[in-house]
């Protein structure tokens, strides 16, 4: 607690501002796939959004909750080692997650830890698909998600709370606190998200049996929270500052009566200590041309936090290498801890004859401390980036949004990666088809990370491989959108080929790298290896179809539907020839609807209700199974309490998940369709409070797209 | 100027503060968790010596295991041992080499039930427990089926414990103590190859009558194959064909001996059908015996590619013809819970005791040391 008093205190001597906070709360304009503001309609690069009203009715828990069900484009299969995300048939690792634009940090197993983005905080989320972007780095092959929070101008003091609770002690808390003073203005945010975690059975598959009183959960219990603090600080019109900074926690608690050494006896808790600081400008050098500056330090530090004596590889007290090093209850040990320092510069100029021109750098050094998992200890890479994007209305009906980005990682050399974009506007249509090349270098677990996890009753070997070499892709779209004030109609086909998709393929124990100290045994427990490896060829495909309709003004209805197939080969050297892979998650079909409704009965009350359903059909897997089709109905109500223009307002949301209770009670050990629990309810009750002027946070928008 | 000289102190000050706050002070002393642990191992070695008034001990090691059948497996050998007269006056214990088997047995076991927790520490931790009891002799019997890449770290765990690896023994005491090594269950190939053929025969004699029995070992890929001792398979196999032509032996891992090489071999043979009995080669019946020979259904057999490693031997046979039925063709017993075959390894303790020479093997394994 001393500590997290003393970083506030360090974060109130800070003189700072905010970056180009305006441009990002501006009605009906994204921002992500240019870098420049857009009507959405008007957006050269096609774009998904989830607006602030969506949100809002839909009061989902988790990043992961809010994006499987507002999209069909996203799957999840949260567990202990992250959230399984997957965009269009690809994974967490060629997904770009941003938060106001920047990079989100820190992944187990390619997975970023969505925890680190608070729901209650988000004002809306874009979505590009492929690397069409210049700007955000050519690994986003599969796609960017730039989540963008709520930003808080009012003058005066700002205060919010909001507190969750849901089934199986389901708990969210969000704490904002703005404060704007003069040329200063300082937000802190609060927010703490625990579950108990749930069992849809107990049966597992060990010992060659199923047995029928495992203790393994399907989803554990965790707790994580997190603070941060921005300031900013306005030096003059033209020049912004601003300094932030966070501290996160996390702890997954995993059972501790099991009573099977083969599957559900566990020695250790998996526990997170992550951290960022970062801090940047804006500059504006005359009405419409700015430059803005960043530099970020981000940390994620990976525990086992042990509960029971465990050993452990480390070194004996001779500093001899042993494989029986001794830890006990309570004590925790490192696995991992991934730094990336990040430096970014952008400029934005608006050029004669119809240009806009966006022009910037990045550099980026990630250093990974991982004592165990790690030959030596230590891996490190850095990766430098100069993009240039000219956005060119050559003809009124035609947009012409062309780029480049050069990379060059200090291990893997030289990339440059054009993208090309172009819009036909015809009325309230709009044709959009789109070229661009993605390169991502192997990450340094990729390259050199190697470790023994226990899943269930099996064991598996996980290797980087050091021979890898870096994944390029061509992305390929083409889209057809109708839009007017009451519908929008929307489909757009795909296709995404990867060179040398890195992947964990399964791999014969005979190529096991000689001197590794983890190929032991008798036969008596087998383990299973797996390795990084390039593909020979990979590609995914697909349509995605987006509907929305407001039958009346208090009436809405909308959906998606995303179809995906995937075609990916790896070399078998033992038998000279290529094997088919299964791109794991896979899914061919995945769709999402809704139903809105919301009328003001008295100034002082408005109801919001809707009906959401969400599926897939069935998942494809390499291990242990299929994951079974679902779907998974909700219905969420939202009261709003209280008169506009008064300082407090109130909100109520009051919902069930699941109605339906489609559980999916697999075995352990093989996989799921879905994690659900099963039918769920929650309750949700906010509190805004404002001193200054300007505090409507009842929305009076009209439509799912529109914005406040 | 000012503003930005603060600015920048502002931001140190951050930086500082999230990274003390995200770094976890290292509060725990490795020295003392090897000592602390190695004392808890030293006075329940200590207890038991007290309780037996043994001054011999005898150390079987295995790799481990976190089934229960294997657990079973363990319990019953070191009972035999402490009835059988040719060990009386030792004191037995059970070590595993797998530091996740260790660890998942002692903390598992039904510990809330309050049930029995078994400590399978790792031969190091035993090793030095024994020299701080001060027992007169140590004899560690390997629990390996081939004298391969296991049972070198058998030896290598003596060595360090006979130089006083940790400087904490007394030295006259580590000068006087008898060291004894029981080899693995296939070191001899003129004994101990045709006595495990023999044992194997006495047991599935009359069901090599009806139908092939195939052995499946685990083998090492070449290259862990250390002293080359995958050949004791084909050895075997040798051996028990003598006495049977339906005996068979292939392995998981080692060249030329899968279970493709077993069926071609029957093919050679003759054998194109008929009934097929599968049995592990291995010492307890574990995750490879279950999975990789006895796997049942369609998660263990792809029919697009029928080759692949990842089909059981019940359903490679199956595919090609053979009998095999769930209930009856799969023998799911570890050798040491054949007792013929146990007898074999706990010979080999007795001849460790008639200070059998190992020396000889012993250093030609390692000319360099």
């Amino acid at each position: 607690m001393k500590r997290i008093v003393s970083l506030i205190l360090a974060m109130g001597s800070i003189v700072v501002y905010a970056q180009d906070e305006k441009q990002y709360t501006l009605p009906g304009v994204v921002v992500t796939g240019t870098g420049t503001q857009h009507l959405l309609k008007d957006v050269p690069v096609q774009t998904e959004v989830i607006s602030r009203k969506m949100l809002d009715n839909y009061s989902g828990k988790s990043l992961e909750e809010i994006l499987g069900g507002l999209t069909a484009s996203f799957s999840f299969n949260e567990g202990d080692m992250g959230s399984q995300l997957q965009l269009n048939g690809l994974g967490n690792n060629y997904v770009l997650i941003l938060v106001d634009g920047k990079r989100l940090h820190g992944d187990n197993g390619g997975e970023n830890d969505l925890g680190l983005i608070d729901p209650h905080n988000v004002e809306r989320i874009e979505i590009v698909k492929g690397a069409q972007s210049a700007l955000y780095g050519s690994d986003a092959i599969a796609g960017v998600i730039n989540i963008i929070t709520k930003k808080h101008t009012e003058s005066g003091v700002y205060l919010e709370n909001t507190s969750r609770y849901g089934s199986y002690n389901d708990i969210r808390q969000h704490n904002g606190v703005s404060v704007k003073y003069g040329k200063w203005t300082s937000y802190t945010n609060f927010q703490l998200q625990h579950t108990d975690g749930w069992q849809n059975t107990a049966d597992e598959y060990t010992e060659g049996t199923i047995v029928h009183d495992s203790k393994n959960k399907t989803v554990n219990k965790y707790t994580n929270w997190q603070v941060s603090e921005r300031l900013s600080y306005d030096f003059s019109k033209n020049l912004s500052l601003y300094a932030e900074g966070w501290v996160y926690g996390k702890r997954i608690y995993r059972p501790t009566d099991g009573h099977y050494p083969s599957c559900d006896v566990h020695t250790y808790d998996l526990m997170y200590r992550n951290a960022s600081a970062s801090t940047g400008g804006q500059w504006k050098i005359n009405k419409t041309d700015y430059l803005t500056f960043d530099v970020d330090w981000n940390r994620h530090a990976y525990y086992y936090k042990y509960t029971a004596t465990t050993l452990e590889d480390g070194y004996d007290p001779n500093g001899k290498f042993t494989n029986y090093f001794p830890y006990f209850a309570g004590q925790k040990n490192l696995q991992s801890d991934q730094q990336r320092t990040l430096a970014t510069v952008k400029g934005v100029f608006y050029l004669p004859a119809q240009n806009i021109l966006n022009v910037g750098g990045e550099f980026r050094y990630d250093y990974l401390n991982a004592p165990m998992r790690v030959v030596d200890g230590k891996a490190s890479d850095w990766t430098g980036s100069i993009y240039a994007q000219d956005e060119f209305n050559l003809l009124k009906w035609l947009n012409i949004t062309g780029g480049i980005r050069l990379n060059q990682n200090g291990a893997f050399g030289f990339k440059a990666t054009p993208k090309l974009s172009t819009m036909i506007s015809m009325g309230d249509f709009r044709i959009r088809l789109g070229w661009s090349q993605g390169f991502k270098t192997p990450t340094p677990k990729e390259l050199h990370y190697r470790y023994l996890r226990q899943m269930g009753s099996k064991t598996y070997y996980y290797m980087g491989n050091e021979d890898l070499d870096a994944q390029t892709s061509n992305y390929w779209s083409a889209g057809a959108e109708y839009r007017d004030n009451r519908f929008t109609f929307s489909v757009t086909g795909y296709l995404n080929k990867l060179e040398n998709m890195i992947t964990l393929v399964n791999i014969p124990v005979g190529e096991i790298p000689v001197g590794s100290t983890q190929y032991l045994g008798d036969g008596s427990n087998e383990i299973i290896p797996r390795m990084y490896k390039n593909m020979e060829d990979a590609k995914t495909y697909g349509v995605d179809v987006n509907l929305s309709y407001k039958i009346s003004s208090e009436l809405s209805t909308g959906g998606n539907y995303s179809y995906l197939d995937t075609d990916a080969h790896v070399y078998d050297p033992k038998h000279d020839r290529l094997n088919a892979v299964t791109i794991d998650g896979m899914a061919h079909h995945k769709w999402n609807v809704y139903l809105t409704w919301n009328h003001r009965f008295v100034p002082t009350y408005r109801l919001s209700a809707g009906i959401y359903g969400r599926g897939s059909s069935k998942r494809y897997y390499q291990n242990d199974g299929n994951g079974k089709a679902y779907q998974i109905w909700r219905i969420a109500t939202t009261h709003d309490l209280g008169k506009s223009g008064k300082p407090a307002t109130y909100r109520l949301e009051v919902g069930v998940d699941n109605i339906f209770n489609f559980v999916d009670r697999t075995p352990h050990d093989y996989h799921l369709g879905t994690t659900s629990a099963g039918t769920t309810f929650y309750a949700t009750f906010s509190v805004k409070f404002n001193t200054g002027k300007k505090i409507n946070h009842l929305t009076t928008k009209k439509d799912n797209y529109d914005e406040d | 100027m000012m503003k930005i000289k603060s600015l920048l102190i502002a931001m140190a000050a951050v930086a500082a503060t999230a990274f003390t706050l995200s770094s976890c002070s290292s509060d725990d002393d490795p020295v003392n968790n090897y000592t602390q642990y190695q004392n808890a191992v030293d006075q329940e070695v200590s207890a038991q010596k007290q309780k037996s008034g043994n001054k011999k001990a005898i150390l079987l090691v295995a790799f481990g295991s976190t089934w229960q059948q294997a657990f079973d497996a363990f319990d019953t050998t070191k009972a035999a041992y402490e009835a059988d007269s040719r060990f009386k006056g030792y004191d037995v214990f059970v070590s595993y080499s797998s530091a996740i088997c260790i660890n998942r047995a002692a903390a598992g076991e039904h510990v809330a039930d309050g049930a029995q927790v078994r400590n399978y520490y790792a031969p190091n931790f035993w090793l030095h427990a024994f020299g701080a009891a001060k027992y007169d002799e140590i004899l560690v019997q390997s629990l390996q089926v081939i004298p391969g890449e296991e049972f070198t770290r058998v030896i290598n765990y003596m060595k360090d414990f006979a130089n006083n690896s940790l400087r904490d023994l007394d030295d006259e005491y580590l000068s006087k103590v008898t060291l004894r090594l029981g080899a693995p269950l296939l070191t001899d190939v003129d004994k101990d190859v045709p006595a495990v053929a023999k044992a194997l025969d006495a047991v599935y004699g009359s069901k090599a009558k009806n139908g092939v029995v195939a052995f499946m070992g685990h083998g090492n890929p070449n290259d862990y194959d250390t002293y080359s001792a995958n050949v004791r398979y084909t050895q075997l196999e040798e051996a028990l064909q003598e006495i049977n032509p339906n005996y068979y032996v292939g392995t998981v891992d080692m060249p030329d001996n899968y279970k493709q090489n077993v069926g071609e071999r029957m093919e050679l043979n003759g054998i194109k059908s008929g009934k097929m009995y599968l049995h592990p080669l291995m010492s307890i019946a574990g995750d490879h015996a279950h999975n990789d020979m006895g796997g049942v259904g369609e998660e263990y057999w792809d029919p697009m590619d029928p080759e692949s490693e990842d089909n059981s031997w019940f359903e490679y046979f199956s595919n090609k013809g053979y009998e095999l039925n769930e209930n009856e063709s799969i023998l799911m017993f570890g050798l040491l819970e054949v007792a013929g075959v146990r007898k074999i390894w706990m010979d080999h303790t007795a001849n460790a005791i008639a200070d059998e020479a190992l020396d000889e093997y012993y250093h030609s394994m390692f000319p360099e040391e």
